[in-house]
């Protein structure tokens, strides 16, 4: 057998818990606001030709890809001949694979025999790099100067520690200092802790042994790729999906498009986005590695979902990105809200691909609606969050409430009451999910969540949503979902709307901030939805007498 | 008197009997229907003597694991704050790699019915909004209407100050058969957990109930009148009539059995494999490693448990390891054509090809018995059935029948390996200075090669160690835990004073008696991050932040000091149970010889079968010198069997445990003391 096969199946097993050990010593680590709050920590191996290996169960593929494209990066700066053992590197910079300021990729070298093979990788958002507000959010910036701390490659640390000019560099650009090299501390340690993993791994299997184990698995990988591809119909399928705007300009929408087409002689998926809306001075461009990650996932979604995620199933994919397009931002322009520009371009591979397979069709979503609250001055107390919208209708179900399908992030990410209280001024009065928020349809959109928090103290609010203005529409006969916003609550209870991209709004104590998300749109028409679900709905709550009328014809009640 | 232990697993049902008359075992498969009716069949196995000479019978039980996991528990009423209503169907789940690009994935929720009342408490327990009393006789009101006669009462902030939630609570008893409140279940910071929590209490609590009426009915018409014991999920006993008050906390109480069994070997990992799962777990100083949350039903994680991906419960559990691969689990080729292994599972019906019980798809069991390594004992085997099964992978795989059957066992063993490794490794532990124990039905045939793959030197077999879960219920002490979030507190001393006091009424006892052992730890963290580390408690807060920094630096590597914040504080309680010794008196050697057997076993070490010596456990003591009897060889017991690869030695030590050590490293392992 297949004893090649076995060896490939173990050796698989060890290289992703190499990477999940790395991501729990990082999240129980570090002190980033966004940890604090129950996010994860992404970790991934890669070779020293920047092939992504393995990546830890919590690693998003947009943090994956963005490792993936910044450690050749790294490298053309600093060659592998140069490395020595214990040292570690560090970047953020959106135009050579980072992110944007706050996500900080960190890798360290693993040597074989002498030579630096492979990569152990770790990255969070960390708690404070600089720019316009405190916690990371800049969602007016006009150029990346005013995102933050803009880090090149740079060693972090040789075997003796953290190098002490960098360390002194990073202090001095953030409002958190100490919680900052906090961060870094966890980052390293996690990357020493996966290459320690991996060391072992090559005393086991060898120099060669490891490279060829490691080379079946990719071969694996793409085979099952190649082969789910030809389970899509071949053909070309187009879409486009908006933006509601830049930020700057209220009401400007921008727009991504997309052409899938599915090949045959071999199975392969291009994605094409020629003729999507050229990069703004605004904060809603994507690094390429963002755009690429939203490309795949869309793609992805539409295959076995059990196929391993590593270089392996890329080589089936071929995603072409304009550049100095919204999907691929050259130098100044703005990277920080990539998650618009990303969320447009799979919501597009999304519509495309359900057209191409309409039994798996999925109506657009409400996305995640990012804000901060901040002390208005020093000392610094942050909450930076984000909360879901619903998750469009899918052929045969109703869209799930509230979740972030997207990308692999759960509701798992979203704090909870009591911590939040304990550690801010602020009391959450509710967190409820929004009746008739759903697209309504033959298959219902997800429903949207409205979240209000009371201040006991002045703060800023720095907001950066999209889909509040422009929802996702229906398909095939169904409905949109229903927008939410961002408010002000003040005192007299009277609701002021905020925009969607809003930065270091003044609340006063005894105000609150109302957080709305969007619904996901409706599948179908909703008049043909059955009396039962409807009245289903109706006494869950997810549904309101009135709009069980004016939405699904109801003659009950 | 005799003491009686009853292990009820997915496949089978142990019972274990010990005293005056001797150790005697009984293995039957387990009936899922109802779980008394196996449960009965195995004691009446055992009570070769009068059962009026029974003094206890500790049980461990799956009933509240099944209740969640196959949502048959009551139907229940969750109250909670204004504004809070969403919680439980929002829920806080996270998704496992096979369903993070899965566009059809619905996250699952609790079954609950949700009602609000109105009030609202801060972080320190103050009084923001008063409670209004009619606010909740509308919901209860409300509750009795639907016809829901158990409630799970978690109010925002009730860990601070109990007194809204009992207002509440007493309104509703009125109305509602069983109330049970948050801060009385399990009084911890963060609402989401306390509220699963509590919800599972509500939905297990009279479930658990009606069970050990049930038993305790079924034990008196097979004579046996005494009273009835429920492990609890981190290896301690209460008495049922406290179980069914505290069910929430016997959810993982057949895991925790089998742990009991080996922790009286000091520094060991304990390796546990039945016949749908395998767990692993670190003993330290004989104590077994204790964790503060888990989820049942959560989706596996390379032998670790996703959070967010099961239903979350905050009462102390044994720090276990879980893969969901057994004797019992089917291999298959996947799309690909590559050989994968479990997670379906035959279970107990049809079982493995080989019981002949119907079962066609090949499993673990069939390629263990194809490869000699196994044989009938308790259950009949049928090789042919086997044999057929693995041919139906040798065939498209286009190779030998045996080479199948032994890759199916390395994959089985690597998945087992993924278990030890989340508990040691991933914990930061290398696992190389302690012993493997090996048990359950399955663990011993593949125990050797686990520990190889971790280069651990020394296995140990316990004696009956296809029961052993069964054996290690007896070894469980009477115990209570209590636990109390508690910010910036001015006096820690009369906080554990009064969870002391609480668990102390648990028990019965006075927390002063001479029998019952009260320890403290605090839960500490680094001010400004958020997750804590459970430590022993000092008063001192120089010595309490030390035992922090050092704890601190064997979990995640990091050498850091800083200023740090005690968030929580716990009590456990535990008094030495007042039934049978500790340990079994070892049964003699019976009369004469033992039989001496050889049979073909493939090993790839010898390219392929050889001719190997198959023993009995006395027949090992007369073949074996000091030095043990050299590899390979099978050593067979009636619930098990033990598989001795070449390069390993095995001996039988005066306890009746089969000792296995790697044969390179055995001389220099004799000398020790």
């Amino acid at each position: 057998m297949s004893h090649d096969a076995l060896t490939a199946q173990v050796l698989r097993n060890a290289l992703v818990v190499a990477a999940e050990e790395a991501g729990i010593v990082v999240v129980r680590s570090a002190y980033s606001t966004f940890i604090v709050e129950g996010s994860d920590a992404s970790a991934a191996i890669l070779d020293a030709g920047g092939r992504l290996v393995a990546q830890s169960m919590a690693t998003t593929l947009m943090n994956s890809m963005a490792l993936r494209a910044a450690l050749p990066e790294v490298l053309k700066d600093f060659p592998a001949a140069s490395m020595r053992p214990g040292e570690v590197y560090a970047l953020n910079d959106a135009y050579r694979g980072g992110v944007h300021t706050n996500d900080l990729l960190v890798f360290r070298p693993v040597f074989v025999f002498g030579a630096p093979r492979y990569f152990t990788a770790t990255m969070i958002h960390v708690s404070d790099l600089g720019g316009l507000s405190a916690g990371g959010m800049a969602p007016l910036a006009t150029d990346v100067f005013l995102e933050g701390l803009q880090l090149p490659p740079v060693r972090l640390a040789t075997a003796g520690g953290l190098d002490r000019a960098v360390e002194a560099i990073l202090r001095a650009n953030s409002r958190t200092p100490d919680k900052v090299m906090g961060d870094v501390r966890a980052l390293v340690a996690g990357t020493a802790v996966a290459a320690a993993r991996l060391e072992r791994l090559a005393g086991e299997y060898g120099e060669a042994g490891l490279a060829e184990g490691i080379a079946e698995y990719l071969d694996y990988t793409e085979a099952r790729t190649r082969a789910a591809i030809t389970g899509l119909p071949a053909g070309r399928f187009e879409a486009a999906y908006p933006i509601d705007d830049d930020g700057v300009h209220p009401g400007r929408e921008l727009v991504v498009r997309v052409a899938v087409t599915v090949e045959r002689e071999p199975p392969r998926v291009v994605a094409d986005f020629a003729g999507t809306d050229p990069q703004v001075p605004a904060a809603v461009n994507a690094s390429a590695s963002q755009s690429l990650a939203a490309a795949v996932f869309g793609v992805r979604c539409f295959l076995d979902p059990t196929i391993p995620m590593n270089e392996g199933c890329l080589r089936a994919l071929d995603i072409r990105l304009p550049e100095g397009s919204l999907l691929n931002a050259r130098p100044p322009h703005p990277c920080g809200g990539r998650f618009v520009p990303v969320y447009a371009a799979m919501e597009a591979v999304f519509q495309a691909l359900s057209d191409a397979v309409p039994e798996r069709a999925i109506a657009p979503s409400g996305i995640l609606q990012p804000f901060s609250i901040a002390a208005v001055g020093a000392p610094y107390w942050i909450h930076l969050s984000y909360d879901f919208g619903g998750v469009g209708a899918r052929a045969g179900l109703d869209g799930p409430d509230a979740t972030g399908v997207h990308f692999g992030l759960g509701r798992n990410s979203v704090p909870q009451a009591e911590p939040v209280e304990s550690r801010c001024p602020i009391v959450v009065e509710s967190v409820e999910t929004v009746p008739d928020s759903g697209g309504p349809g033959r298959y219902r959109g997800g429903l949207a969540t409205r979240t209000v928090f009371r201040f006991l103290a002045d703060c800023h609010v720095t907001t950066r949503g999209d889909r509040l203005r422009l929802p996702p529409p229906g398909r095939g006969g169904g409905r949109p979902g229903r927008t939410g916003g961002f408010f002000r609550r003040r005192l007299d209870g009277t609701l002021e709307r905020l925009p969607s991209k809003a930065n270091n709004v003044f609340f006063a104590a005894g105000e609150a901030f109302v957080v709305e998300t969007t619904g996901g749109g409706g599948l179908g028409s909703p008049h043909e939805r059955p009396r039962e679900e409807v009245e289903a709905d109706l006494r869950a709550g997810r549904v309101s007498p009135r709009g069980a009328r004016e939405d699904y014809g109801w003659d009950g009640g | 008197m005799h003491a009686i232990a009853v292990d009820v697993g997915g496949t089978f049902t142990d019972v274990y009997s010990h005293g005056p008359a001797g150790a005697v075992a009984a293995k039957v498969l387990t009936t899922p229907e109802d779980p008394v009716e196996g449960v009965l069949r195995g004691v009446a196995r055992v009570l070769t003597f009068d059962p009026a000479l029974v003094g206890s019978v500790v049980h461990a039980t799956t009933l509240a694991t099944n209740a969640v996991l196959e949502r048959k528990g009551a139907r229940v009423a969750f109250v909670t704050t204004r504004g809070f209503g969403s919680m439980i169907p929002l829920g806080r789940y996270a998704r496992v790699e096979e369903d993070r690009y899965d566009l059809r994935f619905t996250p699952p929720t609790l079954d609950v019915e949700c009602f609000e009342v109105t009030e609202r408490l801060d972080s320190r327990g103050a009084v923001l909004v008063p409670l209004d009393l009619e606010s909740v006789r509308r919901a209860a009101a409300e509750i009795a209407r639907r016809g829901i006669a158990s409630a799970a009462v978690c109010l925002l902030h009730s860990y601070a100050n109990p007194a809204h939630e009992q207002a509440v609570a007493e309104v509703l008893r009125s109305r509602v058969p069983h109330v049970v409140t948050s801060a009385e279940v399990w009084p911890e910071i963060r609402e989401y957990e306390r509220a699963t929590t509590t919800i599972v209490a509500a939905q297990v609590g009279p479930l658990m109930a009606a069970y050990l009426t049930r038993l305790r009915a079924g034990l008196a018409s097979l004579g046996v009148r005494a009273p009835v014991y429920v492990m609890d999920s981190s290896g301690g006993v209460m008495s049922a009539e406290l179980a069914a008050r505290r069910a929430v906390a016997t959810v993982e109480s057949g895991p925790a059995a089998g742990v009991l069994a080996a922790s009286r070997y000091g520094e060991a990992i304990s390796f546990d494999m039945g016949g749908t799962t395998a767990k692993a777990c670190v003993i330290r100083g004989g104590r077994p490693a204790i964790t503060h949350e888990f989820h049942v039903g959560g989706k596996g994680s390379f032998g670790g448990r996703r959070a967010g991906t099961g239903v979350p419960i905050r009462t102390p559990a044994i720090d276990l390891a879980e893969v969901g691969a057994g004797g019992g689990s089917i291999a298959w080729l996947d799309a690909a054509g590559a050989l994968r292994v479990g997670p379906r599972s035959a279970g107990s019906l049809p079982g493995p090809a080989c019981y002949g019980l119907g079962g066609g798809e090949p499993t673990v069991t069939d390629a263990n018995l194809v490869l000699g390594y196994l044989s009938s004992a308790s259950i009949p085997l049928h090789p042919a059935l086997a044999r057929k099964a693995l041919d139906r992978l040798a065939g498209p795989l286009g190779v030998s029948r045996e080479a199948v059957a032994h890759a199916v066992h390395e994959i089985v063993s690597a998945a087992m390996a993924s278990a030890v490794h989340v508990v040691t490794v991933q914990r930061g532990i290398d696992p190389r200075g302690f012993a493997l124990v090996a048990f359950g039905g399955a663990g011993p045939m593949h125990a050797a090669r686990v520990a190889e793959r971790f280069g651990i030197s020394s296995v140990v077999v316990p004696p009956h160690c296809g029961v052993a879960s069964a054996v290690g219920l007896l070894a469980g002490a009477l115990s209570a835990d209590r636990v109390l979030t508690r910010l910036g507190a001015a006096d820690p001393e009369a906080i554990f004073t009064a969870l002391a006091a609480d668990a102390a009424a648990d028990l019965e006892v006075s927390p002063s008696a001479p029998d019952v052992t009260v320890e403290r730890s605090a839960d500490v963290r680094f001010r400004g991050q958020s997750h804590e580390l459970t430590v022993p408690w000092s008063p001192a807060r120089e010595e309490l932040a030390e035992r922090f920094f050092a704890r601190y630096r064997e979990v995640y590597g990091i050498a850091q000091r800083g200023e740090i914040e005690v968030v929580g504080y716990r009590i456990r309680l535990t008094r030495r149970f007042p039934g049978p010794p500790e340990t079994a008196p070892p049964l003699g050697p019976p009369p004469g010889r033992s039989p001496r057997r050889r049979r073909p076993a493939y090993f790839p070490e010898l390219g392929g079968y050889a001719d190997v010596p198959v023993l009995t456990r006395d027949g090992l003591d007369e073949l074996a010198g000091p030095a043990g009897l050299a590899g390979p060889a099978v050593v067979e017991d009636p619930e098990s069997t033990i598989v001795v690869p070449p390069g390993w030695s095995a001996r039988l030590d005066p306890a009746r445990a089969v000792l296995l050590e790697r044969l390179e490293r055995a001389e220099r392992l004799e000398r020790r003391p």
